[in-house]
C-alpha cells in the first residue's frame, strides 16, 4: 500500500503508531498510521482518528463504544479484544497492531464475516417454559442469579475467535464454540425452561470437543467464566444423560420418564407439563442443611428428589444418602464450583464411564 | 412487510406483525443484537406495583406528562401506562430474566421523576437483556433478517409508501424492498451533537427518510439531555453513566463538596426529571463551582463496595477500565450528554401510523408520547408497547390492501445521490463535514439556547448543505464508512435545521427546551406542538395544537392537585435513596 506514513499535524507528546491491515480477500497487509495521543484514548478512537483523517475507506464495525455491543472485535497485538475498552497508553511506546478476527472469513481491512455464529445460533432450540406456566412467572432470585452471568454476553465473537477448535482445526463442523455453550447454559439453567438439549451438546453441538485450556473465559470481556461455569456444567449433564449407565437402565425400565439425549420432540417440551428442573446427577445445594452441595439421584413423582449430600474429609468426597427432597428444596446456583474442589475433577470421572461403584446406586 | 431497524421497537413490532400473519422483513444497519438498544441501562417503566403496591398506571400516566410538560399526546402516555406491566412480563415469556424480589416477583427500583419504584431491571444491563430476549424470540419464529443493510428512500406509488431502497453495506450493491406496508424503527439522532451517548447508528436517518417523503416531524427541538455522561478523559466524554446510579442512591455534588440537588430541588433532590437535574449541573459548572474537567462528582461510595459491584457492574467495569476511576473508592465526574430525541415522525397514538399512508413508526422515531422530557426507563417500556401497536396495525393494513407499483426513476434518482461522493471530483471531507455539524450543533442548540446562537448555528448548517453537495470519498463501494457517513450526513443536516428551526421559534423555556432569553414557560406555546414538514425539499415549520385531555385523564390531575402529596402518605417516601433489599 501507500509507502509514506500519514502524520497527524497536531500532536501532544509522541504520536501512536498503528499498524492496521488493510486489504480484502484478495491481497492485504498492514499500513503504518502515526495519530496524536490523546489522554484516556482507546485503540478504537485512533482507527477513527484514521478513518476520518487519512483513510476515509477503512473497514471496522463499532457500535457503543461502551464495551456494550460488542461489535468493535479485533485482534489487537495479536490479542482478541475490544477496540473501545483497550487503551491505547497500556503499550507504552509501542507499534499497536489491530487486525481482524482470524477466525472468520475476511470482508475488508478490520471486518469479518462472522455470519457462520448467527447460523448456528438458529439451530439452538429456544426458551421452552411450560405451557402451563402461570404469567406472572414466579422465579426465586436464588434460582436465577446464576443465569445472570451467561446472559451478561454481548457477543462479540472473541471466544469463537480464540477457541483452538474453531480457530486451527478451522472446522466449525463439530463444535458450536464457546458462544454457544454460554447460550445453551443460559437456556438449560433458566429455571422455567423445560427443553433437554443434551442431545443436541452431545451431537452437532459438540460440547466433548472442548478439552477445557479456558483460552475463552481468559478474553471474555464481560468476565463471563465460559469454560468453568457454562462448558463444564453442560459436559456434566450431557455425560450423564448420555453415558451414565443408572440412566440407561432407567431409561428401559421407565421409557420417557429420564430424558432422551437425541430423541427430544420438535418442540422440547418431551411431554411434562411440570417443569423438572433438575436432571439425574446435577450438582445442586440445598437451601437448607447448611447448604450443602448434593448429587440428584432419581427424579420421583410430584416434583420430589432423591439426593446424594456432599461431604468432605479433606479432599476426599463423600456422598450420603438417599434423602428425599422437594424440588424447590434445591437449587441450581451453586456458586463457584472450585470452592470445594469439585468441577473439572467430576467432568474427568463421569467421562471415564467406570464410576458407577462409588457412585450413588 | 418491511421493518426498518432491529432495535426494540422494531423487533417487537416484527414479532407482532408476524403473528398477526404477515410475512415480515427486518432490515438493520449493523450486527443483529447491537442496535442502541443495548445501552440502556438503568431499567424498564412499568407500574407493576411489586416493590410499591399502590402504584398504578394512572400514577405512571400522570408522572409520564408532568415529565412532558403537558405537549405529550396524553393517548399515547396512557396507552403506555396502562400496556406496559403486560409488555414487560410478555418479555419474561420470552426468556427474560429480570432482578428478583425474595419472594420471586420482578424487582423494582426508583428513578428519576417517577412517583414510585417502578423500574424494572437487570442490574445495569436492562437493554442487553431486552434486546437479546427479543432476538431470541426473531429467530425462533424464523422472521427474516437483512443485517448491516441501510435504506435510505422510502419507495412511493403516489401518495402510499410501497417499499424502500437503499444499498447492502458489505458488498455495497443496491437494494429495494417491496412492501406493503414499511415500520421506522430506526431509533434517534444523537450522533448529530458532539457530546452524546448515541452510537453512530442514531443519525436519524429513518426520520429524514420518512421527511423527505412527505410524513410529518413532530417536536423536533426536544433533545434530552442525560444529566450524567462521563467527562474526563476526553476519549470516552459523553458516554453515559446511567441513572440508575441515583437510583441505587448515588448523589451529587459540586466542587465545593456540597449537595447542590437539596437546593435546586429539595423534594425528589438526585432523582428529579433529567432536564432539571442536566439544568442544575450546568448552573453549577456557570457559577465556577464545577470539577476540574468542567462537571459535577457522582458519588456512590457510601453504598459499599459489594452493592456497587452487584447494582452497578457495568459502570464499575466502565470507569476503572476507561478513566481509571474505581467507584467504590472515588466519585465519578459527570456532566450532561445529548441522549435521546423526544421528536419524530408524528403518529396515530393507537398505531403507530403516520400522515402517509403504508408507513408507520415506533420507538425514538416516532414523537408523542415523552412531550418535552422523557422520563427514565420510559423508552424501553415505550418500544414495547408501540412497537407491537405498530406491528399489529401494519399487519392488518397489509391484509387489505394490493401491492404498489414500484417507478423506476424514484430509484434512479436515489442511486445517483448515493453514487455522487464517489465519482464526483469533490473536495470535502464527510467525516469533517460530520464533525463541524456536530460542534455546530452543540454550540448552537445544545442545553442551554438562545436567539442569537440558535441563528448562527442555523446558517451554520445551511452552509455545510451547500458543502455536502461537494462531498468526496475515496475507494469502493465494499465496506466503505466513508461512502455511509456522506449519506447519513444529508439525513443529518436535514435533521439538524428541523430542530434548530423549531428550537427558535419554541420562545419559552420547556422541559429539555430551556431558553436563555425566554426563562419561563409560555401558556400559549404549551398549547401547540411545532411540526416540521417537507416543501419542495425545504425545510418549513408549523404548529398543531396539543391534544386535549378528556375530562376523566384531566381529573386525576386536579384530584392530585387536591390531596398532595400524588399518593397516599405510607407510600409518599419513595424516591429516599433506596432501601429495595437485594
Amino acid at each position: 500500500m501507500s509507502a509514506k506514513t500519514p502524520t497527524a499535524t497536531t500532536t501532544s507528546g509522541n504520536p501512536i503508531v498503528l499498524q492496521i491491515f488493510r486489504g480484502d480477500t484478495d491481497a492485504g497487509q498492514e499500513q503504518r498510521f502515526e495519530v496524536p495521543a490523546v489522554e484516556g484514548m482507546v485503540v478504537l478512537d485512533a482507527v477513527h482518528y484514521v478513518q476520518a483523517n487519512f483513510a476515509n475507506d477503512l473497514a471496522c464495525r463499532w457500535n457503543c463504544k461502551a464495551a456494550k455491543c460488542g461489535s468493535c472485535s479485533a485482534e489487537i497485538n495479536g490479542r482478541p479484544r475490544l477496540m473501545c475498552k483497550t487503551r491505547v497508553d497500556e503499550f507504552g511506546d509501542r507499534e499497536i497492531h489491530v487486525g481482524p478476527m482470524r477466525t472468520f472469513p475476511l470482508i475488508k481491512d478490520l471486518v469479518t464475516d462472522v455470519s457462520w455464529n448467527y447460523e448456528v445460533n438458529k439451530q439452538i432450540p429456544g426458551f421452552a417454559p411450560a405451557p402451563n406456566e402461570p404469567v406472572p412467572y414466579r422465579m426465586l432470585p436464588e434460582d436465577t442469579e446464576r443465569v445472570y452471568e451467561y446472559r451478561k454476553c454481548i457477543e462479540c465473537f472473541l471466544c469463537q475467535d480464540v477457541c483452538h477448535v474453531l480457530r486451527n482445526h478451522d472446522d466449525k463442523s463439530a463444535y458450536y464454540g464457546p458462544r454457544y455453550m454460554v447460550r445453551i447454559a443460559a437456556l438449560e439453567m433458566h429455571p422455567l425452561d423445560t427443553r433437554k438439549r443434551t442431545g443436541l451438546l452431545h451431537g452437532k453441538a459438540g460440547v466433548g470437543m472442548c478439552n477445557i485450556t479456558k483460552c475463552c473465559q481468559e478474553v471474555c470481556p464481560e468476565h463471563i467464566k465460559i469454560t468453568d461455569n457454562a462448558i463444564i456444567p453442560l459436559k456434566e449433564r450431557m455425560a450423564t444423560d448420555v453415558y451414565d449407565p443408572v440412566v440407561r437402565i432407567a431409561r428401559k425400565l421407565r421409557p420417557g420418564r429420564a430424558s432422551q439425549p437425541g430423541s427430544e420432540s420438535p418442540d422440547g417440551l418431551a411431554g411434562a407439563t411440570q417443569p423438572q428442573r433438575f436432571a439425574v446427577k446435577d450438582v445442586v445445594r440445598l437451601k437448607t442443611r447448611g447448604r450443602r452441595f448434593a448429587r440428584v439421584g432419581r427424579l420421583l413423582p410430584d416434583g420430589k428428589l432423591e439426593v446424594w449430600i456432599l461431604h468432605m474429609n479433606g479432599k476426599v468426597q463423600h456422598w450420603d444418602g438417599p434423602k428425599i427432597v422437594r424440588n424447590s428444596d434445591v437449587t441450581n446456583n451453586y456458586g463457584p464450583l472450585d470452592e470445594v474442589g469439585i468441577g473439572s475433577k467430576l467432568v474427568e470421572q463421569y467421562i471415564t464411564e467406570d464410576h458407577a461403584a462409588e457412585q450413588p446406586h | 412487510m418491511l421493518v426498518i431497524g432491529a432495535g426494540g421497537a422494531g423487533m417487537r413490532a416484527a414479532i407482532e406483525a408476524s403473528a398477526a400473519g404477515a410475512q415480515v422483513a427486518v432490515v438493520c444497519k449493523s450486527l443483529l443484537g447491537k442496535a442502541h438498544t443495548v445501552m440502556a441501562e438503568g431499567g424498564i417503566a412499568a407500574a407493576l406495583g411489586n416493590v410499591d403496591p399502590d402504584d398504578n398506571w394512572q400514577v405512571h400516566f400522570q408522572d409520564t406528562m408532568r415529565g412532558g410538560q403537558l405537549i405529550n399526546n396524553w393517548r399515547m402516555a396512557e396507552l403506555h401506562a396502562r400496556e406496559s406491566p403486560e409488555r414487560v412480563y410478555e418479555l419474561e415469556t420470552y426468556g427474560a430474566i429480570f432482578d428478583r424480589t425474595p419472594d420471586g416477583r420482578i424487582l423494582q427500583r426508583a428513578f428519576g421523576a417517577h412517583t414510585y419504584r417502578r423500574l424494572c431491571h437487570v442490574g445495569d444491563r436492562t437493554g442487553l437483556e431486552m434486546i437479546r430476549s427479543l432476538q431470541d424470540r426473531i429467530v425462533q419464529l424464523g422472521i427474516e433478517v437483512h443485517m448491516e443493510v441501510t435504506l435510505t428512500r422510502l419507495l412511493k406509488d403516489g401518495d402510499r409508501v410501497i417499499g424502500a431502497f437503499g444499498y447492502n453495506r458489505v458488498d455495497g450493491g443496491f437494494v429495494a424492498f417491496k412492501a406493503k406496508a414499511v415500520i421506522i424503527a430506526t431509533g434517534g439522532w444523537g450522533r448529530i451533537y458532539k457530546v452524546t451517548s448515541n452510537s453512530w447508528e442514531g443519525t436519524g436517518d429513518g426520520v429524514g427518510m420518512g421527511f423527505d417523503a412527505g410524513a410529518e416531524v413532530l417536536d423536533p427541538e426536544m433533545v434530552q439531555f442525560h444529566p450524567t455522561g462521563m467527562v474526563w478523559p476526553p476519549g470516552v466524554r459523553g458516554i453515559l453513566v446511567t441513572e440508575a446510579v441515583r437510583g441505587e442512591g448515588g448523589y451529587l455534588t459540586n466542587s465545593e463538596g456540597k449537595r447542590f440537588m437539596l437546593e435546586y430541588d429539595p423534594k425528589k433532590k438526585e432523582l428529579s426529571s433529567r432536564d432539571v437535574v442536566a439544568r442544575s449541573i450546568y448552573k453549577e459548572v456557570q457559577a465556577g463551582r464545577g470539577t476540574e474537567h468542567g462537571g459535577a462528582n457522582l458519588d456512590v461510595r457510601h453504598l459499599g463496595a459489594d452493592k456497587i459491584k452487584k447494582k452497578l457492574p457495568s459502570m464499575y467495569e466502565q470507569f476503572l477500565k476507561l478513566a481509571d476511576v474505581d467507584i467504590t473508592k472515588d466519585p465519578m465526574e459527570v456532566a450532561p450528554t445529548i441522549h435521546y430525541a423526544m421528536g419524530g415522525l408524528r403518529v396515530e397514538a393507537e398505531t403507530g401510523a403516520t400522515t402517509l399512508s403504508g408507513l408507520y413508526a415506533a420507538g425514538e422515531a416516532a414523537a408523542g408520547l415523552h412531550g418535552a422530557n422523557r422520563l427514565g426507563g420510559n423508552s424501553l417500556s415505550d418500544l414495547l408497547v408501540f412497537g407491537r401497536r405498530a406491528g399489529a396495525a401494519a399487519g392488518a393494513y397489509v391484509r387489505d390492501v394490493g401491492q404498489g407499483k414500484i417507478d423506476e426513476r424514484q430509484i434512479d434518482q436515489e442511486q445517483k445521490i448515493l453514487l455522487l461522493p464517489l465519482s464526483a471530483n469533490g473536495t470535502e471531507n464527510p467525516y469533517l463535514l460530520q464533525q463541524q455539524l456536530q460542534q455546530a450543533m452543540q454550540d448552537g442548540a445544545g442545553l442551554a439556547r438562545e436567539e442569537k446562537s440558535l441563528k448562527v448555528c442555523l446558517d451554520q448548517i445551511l452552509e455545510l448543505r451547500q458543502r455536502s453537495a461537494r462531498v468526496h470519498v475515496p475507494g469502493s463501494r465494499k465496506y466503505n464508512p466513508g461512502w455511509h457517513t456522506a449519506r447519513d450526513l444529508r439525513f443529518m443536516l436535514t435533521v439538524a435545521e428541523a430542530i434548530v428551526r423549531a428550537a427558535i421559534e419554541r420562545r419559552e423555556s420547556r422541559g429539555a427546551h430551556w431558553r436563555l432569553d425566554y426563562l419561563e414557560k409560555d401558556p400559549a406555546l404549551g398549547r401547540v406542538n411545532f411540526i416540521a414538514y417537507n416543501e419542495g425539499s425545504q425545510v418549513k415549520l408549523k404548529t398543531r395544537p396539543v391534544p386535549e385531555l378528556p375530562a376523566e385523564l384531566a381529573k386525576l390531575f386536579a384530584d392530585a392537585a387536591s390531596t398532595p402529596p400524588p399518593s397516599p402518605p405510607p407510600a409518599a417516601k419513595p424516591p429516599e435513596p433506596q432501601q429495595v433489599r437485594t
